[in-house]
């Protein structure tokens, strides 16, 4: 026990010895420089990238339907008015883990560059969860005023499910629609 | 020989196909008054699926169930036209011939067993007189009135029974 105090004795006496009372300023100080010029470092970011996308493509690999789900233009995506469910741990189908799909949907008409025909393509929410903020896309194709409730994507159509809380949208086919008489 | 067996095979292969296609087949019942049944079943997917669900089932809080219960409504004085003027026939961006058709196939399709024995199609030019007045505010009112009617109607009919 008594070496143990002289070596604590001995460490204590050889940095008071070694050390200044104001050089815990200058170490402070070298910090907060080194800390504000951290950013200025020439660091590659991809989000930077002109041509670089943020994230892998998600893709059917299906000639039929072609396109980038994670993306906006996806065809399906053509009345959608949300945050999209595969950008969101979900995919164009299904929920993230912890929501609920709901069971009421805007329904809407999409056209396919593939053949070139109707779909009918209906946009269920996900609810339960707070909004997921990721790859907002709102392009309303066929969207008509609130008068007309039930053709009104502004509505949150959470309504069905446990939870009306908003997450995401999905676009599920869920038919081709017929050719119209004009 | 070859040949003859291979027709054979052929033939007897396409007739079991033929007949479990036949088997799968739903029977086709007839519905007056829907001119296109294909129609009305996009104009279904596109105009109500949405809230009143594929199979028509709704719930009680959001969109009124219409499975087993929407033909019951023509058991009730001012239920036939209550079907033309609640406000997601009404309004529906449809014309008046494909709406009608919709509404027929809407009723045989969804409650079958309730349709009354001397059901007359609703034509275009009915329908055009009903969604001129569309139903607003009072719909929920209106239509608690009539699904008592027929509630009360079934209970006298059980009992007489």
């Amino acid at each position: 026990m008594r070496g143990f105090d002289k070596l604590a004795e001995r460490f204590a006496r050889s940095v008071a010895r070694g050390t200044s009372r104001r050089s815990l300023l200058a170490t402070l100080g070298m910090g907060i420089t080194g800390a504000a010029v951290f950013p200025v470092l020439p660091v590659a970011r991809a989000s930077t990238h002109p041509g670089g996308t943020p994230h892998q493509p998600v893709t059917s690999g299906n000639p039929q339907d072609p396109g980038d789900r994670t993306t906006c233009d996806y065809w399906r995506y053509c009345a959608i008015d949300g945050f999209l469910c595969t950008c969101c741990g979900g995919s164009v189908s299904s929920c993230p883990p912890g929501t609920e799909m709901s069971p009421i949907t805007w329904i809407g008409t999409c056209t396919n560059p593939a053949d070139n025909r109707a779909y009918i393509i209906s946009y269920n929410d996900c609810c339960g969860v707070s909004s997921c903020g990721q790859c907002l896309c709102n392009r309303n194709e066929g969207d008509r005023p609130q008068v007309r409730t039930q053709s009104n994507n502004d509505y949150n159509w959470c309504l069905g499910s446990e939870s009306s809380v908003y997450n995401c949208s999905t676009a599920v086919i869920v038919g081709v629609a017929l050719e119209q008489p004009k | 020989m070859t040949d003859r067996l291979a027709l054979l095979i052929f033939g007897l292969a396409t007739g079991l196909i033929a007949a479990g296609v036949a088997a799968n087949q739903p029977a086709v019942l007839p519905m007056p008054g829907v001119a296109d049944a294909a129609q009305a079943h996009i104009d279904y997917k596109l105009k109500c699926q949405g809230c009143h669900r594929p199979d028509g089932s709704g719930d009680d809080t959001s969109n009124p169930p219409m499975r087993d219960m929407v033909a019951r409504f023509l058991s009730v004085p001012g239920g036939r036209e209550f079907l033309g003027r609640v406000p997601g026939v009404a309004t529906a961006a449809l014309d008046d011939a494909r709406l009608a058709n919709l509404v027929n196939w809407t009723l045989y399709t969804f409650d079958r067993q309730h349709m009354p024995k001397d059901f007359r199609p609703y034509t275009a030019a009915e329908i055009n007189v009903l969604r001129q007045n569309p139903l607003r505010l009072e719909r929920v009112e209106t239509r608690a009135r009539l699904v008592a009617g027929f509630m009360q109607a079934g209970k006298d009919r059980h009992i007489e029974n």
